[in-house]
C-alpha cells in the first residue's frame, strides 16, 4: 500500500509542476493570442468593406442561426457579417461585406477545414482565390453558383465548397436586409 | 436535431472516415491489419474507448476545464482521462467480461497511443459538439475506423499471395493499397446530407 | 555514442518515418505544402530536444512502473507550450496544422524516444538524439512536401517563399509556378496522395539500404579472400 502511495504522489507532483509551468506560459502569451484574433477579424472586417470602425448590432438570431455577428461600419458603409457553417469537410467561419444597397462587397475566409488544393482554394491568397472570391462583389441575396442558375463559377473540384460558400453569403445579405 | 446526428454519423462513417481523409489512427491501422479477426478485434476496442472517451471528456472539458478557465490544460487532461480510462476498461473486462477481454486483451494499451482517440475528443472541443453530439461523432468516428481496418486487412490477406517488386515488402506495398482504398473513399466526399 | 553516428542513424540508417516506420499520421496528413512541413518538422524537432533531455535528466529518480504516465504527461506539457506559442506568434501555422499540432502527444517518435533511447543514456547524447531524430523526421516531411506539391500542383514552396518576402503572413502563398497548375494531378495533395508518396519513399529507403547491405557483404568476402 505504501507503494502505491508513494507513486500516486510523485505522479501527482509531476502533474501539478507541468500544470504550473503551463499556467505560466498560458498567462505570458494570453495577451498575444487574444491580440492575434483581433487583428485577424479587424484585417477579415477591412478586406470586405472599408471603415474606421465596426460597432455589433442586435439581429433575429433564431432566424439566422448559422450567422455569430452583424456590425455596423461607423463611417455608414454598410454591414459586415461573420457566419459560421458547414463545408465540404467541416465548419467554415467567414466574413461577408453588405452595403447599403445590400449587394456584397466582398468575402474573406477567416478559417476553414477542406481539402488542400481543392475547397482550401477559397481561401487562398493565391491568384486562383482571389479571382474567385472577387465574383461575389457585387452580388446580391439571389447569389449562386452556376450550377443552382448563379453567376458564380464553382472553383473546380470543389462543387461543395462553392455552393456552401455562396448558399451562406445569401444567408448573411438576407440577415442585414431584415435589420431594415 | 435527428438529421443533425444522421449527418455526423455519416460524415465519421464514410465523408470524413479518421483513417482515409484525416489520417488519424495510421499506426494501429497499418500495425493490426494482418488479418481479418485481429483487425476486428482492434477496431472493436477502439469504438468503445472512442464513445467513452468522448463522454467523460465532454463532461470534464465542459464542467471542469472551460468552467475554471482552464482551457489550456485540455490536450494534459484529455491525454491523463483515456490513458486513464483504457487502463480501467481493461481491469473492468478482465474481472466481469472475461471472454470479452480475452478478445481484445493485447489491443486495449495500445489505444492509449492511437491518435483517433486523442483526436476525436479535440474534435469535439473544436466544433462544438453538445453531448449528445460528442457521443455519436466518438462511436461512428470509431466504427468508421473499424470498417476501414476491416476492408484493409482483407485487402492484405490477398495481397500476400501476389507479386510485387521486392523493394516493396513489407509497409510499402500496404501504403499503396491503402491509397486505392483512400481514392475509393473519395467518391463519398461529393455526398451531402440535408 | 558519437555525434556523428547518431547523425547517421536518425537521418539515414534509422530514420523515424523510413525506417522505425513510426510516426506516420502527420505525415501523411500535412505534408501538403512546404509552410506546413517546415513548421511541423521544426514544432516535432523542438519538442523531442526538450523531451529527450528531461526525461534522460529524470531518468534515474522516476519511479518504473508509472514511467510511461510521466513520460506523457512531461509530453503533453511541452506540446501545450509549443502550441501556445504557435497560437501567439505565428498563427497562421497554428490554423494550418490545426489539431496536428496538440496531437503530437500521441506522436509515436517522441515516447519511442524516451522509453527506447533517454532511459538508458545521458543527458548529452539524448539531445543529439533529439536534434537528428527530429532533423529526420522533418527531412522525410520536406521531401514529401516538395513531391506531393510539385506533382500536385506545379508549384514549389507554397507559403513559405512567400513569407520569407514578407508579402503574405498566412501561408497559403503561391510560391514559385514551375508548371502550369492545370497540368498538375492534384489527386496527389489528396489523401491518395499521401498514402502513396509514402508508400513509394518507404521502397526507395528500403531499395537503396539493402543495396548498400549487399555492397558490404560483398566487400567483406574481397576482403576475406585477399586474407586467404
Amino acid at each position: 500500500m505504501n507503494k502505491i502511495l508513494k507513486l500516486t504522489i510523485v505522479l501527482f507532483l509531476v502533474c501539478a509542476i507541468v500544470a504550473g509551468v503551463l499556467g505560466v506560459v498560458n498567462e505570458l502569451t494570453k495577451d498575444t493570442i487574444a491580440e492575434q484574433q483581433r487583428i485577424k477579424t479587424e484585417r477579415a472586417y477591412a478586406a470586405v468593406l472599408a471603415s474606421d470602425g465596426y460597432a455589433e448590432v442586435d439581429f433575429d438570431k433564431a432566424a439566422y442561426p448559422s450567422i455569430d455577428v452583424i456590425s455596423e461600419c461607423t463611417n455608414g458603409a454598410g454591414h459586415v457579417v461573420m457566419t459560421t457553417f458547414t463545408g465540404a469537410q467541416g465548419k467554415i467561419t467567414m466574413a461577408v461585406g453588405v452595403d447599403t444597397d445590400y449587394k456584397c462587397t466582398g468575402i474573406s475566409i477567416i478559417s476553414h477545414s477542406e481539402t488542400s488544393g481543392l475547397g482550401a482554394n477559397a481561401a487562398s491568397s493565391a491568384e486562383v482565390g482571389v479571382n474567385w472570391r472577387a465574383q461575389f462583389v457585387g452580388e446580391d441575396k439571389t447569389v449562386a453558383i452556376t450550377k443552382a442558375g448563379g453567376n458564380i463559377d464553382a472553383l473546380a473540384g470543389a462543387t461543395i465548397t462553392s455552393r456552401s460558400v455562396a448558399e451562406a453569403t445569401a444567408t448573411a445579405i438576407m440577415a442585414v436586409e431584415s435589420l431594415g | 436535431m435527428l438529421t443533425n446526428i444522421i449527418s455526423i454519423s455519416l460524415g465519421a462513417i464514410l465523408i470524413n472516415n479518421f483513417i482515409f481523409s484525416q489520417f488519424l489512427g495510421c499506426c494501429p491501422f497499418l500495425g493490426c491489419s494482418s488479418k481479418v479477426e485481429t483487425a476486428t478485434g482492434m477496431g472493436l476496442a477502439v469504438v468503445f474507448v472512442m464513445g467513452l472517451a468522448s463522454a467523460i471528456c465532454w463532461v470534464i472539458n465542459e464542467y471542469l476545464l472551460v468552467a475554471l478557465h482552464l482551457e489550456f490544460l485540455q490536450t494534459l487532461a484529455f491525454i491523463l482521462v483515456i490513458a486513464a480510462l483504457v487502463q480501467f476498461v481493461e481491469m473492468f473486462l478482465k474481472k466481469s467480461v472475461p471472454s470479452l477481454y480475452s478478445a481484445l486483451g493485447i489491443y486495449l494499451p495500445l489505444i492509449t497511443t492511437n491518435c483517433a482517440v486523442l483526436g476525436v475528443v479535440l474534435l469535439n472541443v473544436q466544433n462544438n459538439y453538445n453531448f449528445l453530439e460528442s457521443l455519436v461523432y466518438g462511436i461512428t468516428g470509431g466504427l468508421g475506423f473499424m470498417l476501414a481496418i476491416v476492408l484493409f486487412a482483407s485487402v492484405r490477406e490477398r495481397i500476400e499471395f501476389s507479386d510485387y517488386p521486392e523493394c516493396f515488402e513489407g509497409f510499402p506495398i500496404c501504403l499503396v493499397s491503402a491509397a486505392l482504398l483512400a481514392l475509393a473513399f473519395m467518391g463519398f466526399s461529393g455526398m451531402k446530407i440535408f | 555514442m558519437n555525434i556523428k553516428k547518431q547523425f547517421k542513424e536518425g537521418l539515414i540508417t534509422n530514420n523515424p518515418v523510413l525506417v522505425q516506420l513510426i510516426g506516420m499520421c502527420a505525415t501523411m496528413a500535412i505534408t501538403t505544402t512546404l509552410f506546413n512541413g517546415v513548421g511541423m518538422g521544426l514544432s516535432v524537432l523542438i519538442i523531442l530536444t526538450c523531451c529527450n533531455v528531461v526525461v534522460s535528466a529524470i531518468r534515474k529518480i522516476i519511479p518504473n512502473e508509472i514511467r510511461l504516465a510521466i513520460f506523457v504527461v512531461i509530453i503533453a506539457g511541452f506540446v501545450t507550450i509549443v502550441d501556445l506559442l504557435l497560437k501567439a506568434y505565428i498563427p497562421a501555422l497554428s490554423d494550418a496544422l490545426g489539431v496536428f499540432i496538440p496531437l503530437i502527444v500521441v506522436n509515436c517518435i517522441i515516447i519511442g524516444r524516451a522509453e527506447a533511447f533517454c532511459q538508458k543514456n545521458t543527458v548529452g547524447a539524448s539531445f543529439f538524439d533529439g536534434i537528428f531524430q527530429g532533423l529526420g523526421y522533418t527531412l522525410v516531411l520536406i521531401v514529401m512536401c516538395v513531391f506531393r506539391e510539385l506533382v500536385g500542383s506545379g508549384r514549389f514552396g507554397g507559403g513559405l517563399i512567400d513569407l520569407a518576402k514578407g508579402i503574405t503572413m498566412d501561408g497559403t502563398g503561391a510560391g514559385i509556378q514551375i508548371f502550369p497548375e492545370t497540368y498538375g494531378a492534384s489527386i496527389m495533395t489528396l489523401p491518395f496522395g499521401g498514402f502513396l508518396t509514402l508508400g513509394l519513399l518507404i521502397a526507395v529507403m528500403q531499395y537503396a539500404l539493402k543495396k548498400s547491405a549487399k555492397k558490404q557483404e560483398l566487400k567483406a568476402q574481397e576482403e576475406k579472400e585477399v586474407e586467404e
